[in-house]
């Protein structure tokens, strides 16, 4: 046994001392596999991104409640009534004088210019109460201060500041005939809280006409995950049609809008795959052709046809991963961080940036891998059976 | 013997080589024709706003309403010959998922402005009379399975009725075709005076405003026009071209270009380099064979142009054949049953693939070639 393992060495290290001499065949297949992973990649790390930052925005310490079937923030309407109706449900926490912690906001869509098309895009502006900025996770203000209530100043995330423009501090904003000033800059910690402008709710109910209406509402829970008291009390309440879940679970279904991504992604790599297989299958047998007289030489001097099958396979199988390993670094390189932003559920923009994370390297590496397994089967196998007297007159 | 011959047998002499290399260009040619073809489709919504449209909107943001009260101020603007209010009615059908673009509509005005909604006579006549009729594009129509006398139901995801409904009952009184193959036909349309009267926010308010100019050329002055009636109010437009609208829109999504353009992009450098690696190889392999037609009397030039003609037609072979693949592919894409826009692979982007074709064939067959042209008979035949 050890005899055909020396032996498999013997032609897998001969094989690639020998890839010098057919450098520009070789280089053709490790760029063919570089490129196809850095496209998968770089559509993976694009949708991963996107629900990475709706997901980091959702809390499981937090209800949502929306108008049945509006199935995003914007479309949502509720009545002051409701939001009060709704404050006394069981299972909503309480603070120190035994009031619901809960915060009722609405959602303005604002004209902001994006950096990178100067073109106008809609950014979501939201009237907070007071408690609505302690409701979010990881949140602080990263310059300047928070919005006086009753006042028409606004806190901009980090996220809108980064693409957009206009919303620095001190910079006032015209909305119809109303002035609004930019007073601090807020960080969610990537969420996508950052896309948005935070002001102060009955401000935007005054300034925009709006009455007394909101549209979501926020609940700090008791028990984090548990909105079964909520949700009992809409379903007897005839006057209530509303949806009822925790923010995880709301900005979950929200984050899965770029998953139509991953499939475009997986379909344009496949097919690019099939193409990079061509170029591998074509190396190969270029490999095996230029080397038949090495070939028939071993097996005239006793090595098996398994050496000459595992060495050839080992060759390419090489080949492909050290092109899936560029592949992959350019796309960490080029790719992971680049912040972007487009239309989410409400119709706003959703500002978020790639994110290679390292399970989906393994996706790359297993499609260079079956590049490479499949790309050196078939010459292997004929390299494997080629008969010694045919091949000393082909290389001869 | 003529050169073509020469050309397809040498092209031929190794099979297997011949066709991954072929089968490498379909597939890059499969990615380039699908995907130009999509985004001709996307660029459609941009080409095809006609010039004398223009869009009048909430200068807050276009989801911001505007008073009813505009849409015959606007009217009296010298310039305009049309009026069409519009107001977003956030409709789904049966699943909150499966939505359906719906705007609430002047029904007197709708054809007259967006002239590329073409009708029958009859079902313009019901569209006239029936308060519940409902417009629906052939797209969307053969998308759910539509037709002319259905009652359909539609969910507003935004509005509800007085009893707290969220379903609106309609009659389809047409289905509509575009003037032009990739119009959007995935849109619907219902008589605002229907929506405004059932739904219970109250308000006379309006999305937004289609106007038609009596020309292009005036677009400039009635948008100004049009802006300074209602600068100041606490409802001020911003007016803009029809295609600076849709442009603008489409960026909001992201920048498609840029992705779509870096996709054929990577294909074809795949392409370029295991094609070009090939042709080198293929006349380095005939190097010997080259010295003896250079003794046997072929000019240099000419054994230059069979190389090229070899890679040339390479590319073309392949290249058609992937061009012809993703015709299918277009076609299954169009069948799916999914709100995309209708996709068309016209002559512009064939004509673009066969001159991307031809220069795919002279770049990996120029540098074989040049070297083909330089080769020294003495050195070709005693390397060989």
């Amino acid at each position: 046994m050890t005899s055909i393992f020396s032996q498999i060495w013997a032609v897998v290290a001969m094989n690639i001392r020998s890839l010098p001499r057919r450098l520009w065949m070789s280089l053709a297949a490790v760029f063919a596999v570089t490129v196809v992973v850095a496209v998968l990649l770089s559509f993976l790390s694009m949708a991963r991104g996107f629900s990475q930052t709706l997901e980091g925005a959702g809390s499981e310490s937090t209800a949502i409640i929306t108008r049945s079937g509006s199935r995003s923030e914007l479309n949502s309407s509720m009545s002051n009534e409701t939001v009060k109706i709704l404050s006394t449900a069981p299972g909503i926490a309480r603070d120190a004088n035994d009031n619901p912690i809960y915060s009722a906001e609405l959602y303005v869509i604002v004209d902001g210019i994006k950096r990178t098309s100067k073109t106008e895009a809609n950014i979501p502006m939201r009237g907070i109460s007071p408690v609505g900025f302690d409701l979010r996770e990881n949140v602080e203000i990263i310059e300047g201060r928070l919005f006086t209530t009753g006042r028409n100043e606004i806190i901009v995330g980090a996220g809108v500041l980064r693409e957009f423009e206009g919303f620095e501090i001190g910079k006032e904003l015209r909305f119809g005939n109303t002035e609004w000033t930019v007073v601090g800059v807020f960080s969610t910690g990537g969420s996508a809280f950052e896309s948005e402008l935070w002001t102060d709710a009955r401000t935007v109910q005054t300034q925009f006409r709006r009455g007394s209406s909101y549209q979501t509402m926020r609940v700090l829970l008791e028990t984090p995950g548990d909105v079964s008291g909520m949700v009992e009390l809409v379903e007897n309440d005839p006057r209530l049609n509303l949806d009822v879940e925790t923010e995880a679970a709301f900005f979950a279904e929200q984050g899965e809008a770029l998953s139509y991504i991953v499939i475009v992604g997986w379909v344009i790599s496949f097919l690019m795959a099939l193409g990079a297989l061509a170029g591998a299958l074509n190396t190969m047998y270029t490999s095996v052709s230029s080397r038949a007289a090495e070939i028939a030489t071993l097996r005239a001097l006793g090595f098996s046809n398994t050496s000459a099958f595992v060495g050839t396979l080992v060759e390419s199988v090489l080949l492909s991963l050290i092109g899936g390993a560029i592949g992959a670094f350019l796309s960490y390189i080029f790719m992971d961080g680049i912040s972007t932003s487009t239309l989410g559920a409400s119709f706003t923009q959703v500002v978020f940036t790639f994110s290679l994370t390292s399970d989906l390297f393994i996706n790359g590496v297993w499609l260079a891998l079956i590049i490479g397994v499949v790309g050196g089967f078939f010459p292997a196998w004929q390299a494997a059976r080629l008969p010694v007297m045919v091949a000393f007159r082909q290389g001869n | 013997m003529s050169d073509l011959y020469l050309i397809f047998k040498n092209l031929t002499r190794k099979k297997l080589r011949l066709f991954l290399t072929m089968f490498a260009t379909f597939i890059a040619f499969l990615i380039y024709g699908t995907i130009t073809s999509f985004q001709a489709a996307l660029d459609a919504g941009v080409e095809l706003s006609a010039d004398d449209r223009l869009v009048s909107v909430n200068k807050i943001n276009f989801t911001q309403p505007l008073p009813i009260s505009y849409v015959n101020k606007v009217r009296g603007v010298a310039g305009v010959e049309e009026v069409v209010h519009m107001n977003w009615f956030g409709g789904y059908y049966q699943d909150p998922r499966n939505q359906v673009q719906t705007f609430a509509v002047d029904k007197d005005t709708l054809l007259g402005v967006y002239t590329e909604i073409i009708l029958t006579d009859e079902e313009e006549a019901n569209w006239l009379q029936n308060r519940q009729a409902i417009l629906v594009g052939e797209s969307i129509a053969r998308t759910n399975g539509w037709k002319v006398g259905d009652r359909l139901p539609l969910n507003s995801n935004i509005f509800s009725q007085a009893d707290g409904k969220t379903v609106w009952q309609f009659d389809i009184v047409g289905v509509y075709t575009g003037a032009d193959a990739q119009t959007d036909t995935n849109s619907v349309y219902i008589h605002y005076k229907y929506f405004n009267e059932t739904q219970s926010f109250g308000g006379n308010y309006i999305g937004w405003m289609g106007v038609k100019t009596a020309s292009p050329d005036l677009n400039e002055q009635v948008i100004k026009s049009i802006d300074d009636l209602f600068v100041n109010s606490p409802f001020e437009t911003e007016t803009v071209p029809e295609k600076a609208f849709q442009k603008a829109f489409i960026e909001q999504i992201g920048n498609i270009g840029l992705i779509l353009t870096s996709v054929i992009g990577a294909a074809f450098f795949i392409i370029l380099v295991i094609v070009g690696n090939s042709m080198v190889l293929a006349v380095r392999e005939r190097t010997a064979e080259i010295g003896v037609m250079k003794t046997l009397g072929f000019k240099s030039v000419r054994i230059f142009r069979m190389v090229l003609g070899e890679s040339m037609l390479l590319a073309l072979m392949g290249g058609g054949l992937g061009l012809l693949a993703s015709l299918g592919m277009i076609g299954l894409m169009n069948s799916v049953p999914a709100p995309l826009p209708t996709l068309i692979m016209d002559a512009d982007v064939v004509l673009k693939a066969v001159g991307v074709m031809l220069a795919l064939g002279l770049i990996t067959g120029i540098i074989p070639a040049v070297s083909a042209l330089r080769l020294n008979i003495i050195t070709a035949l005693s390397r060989g």
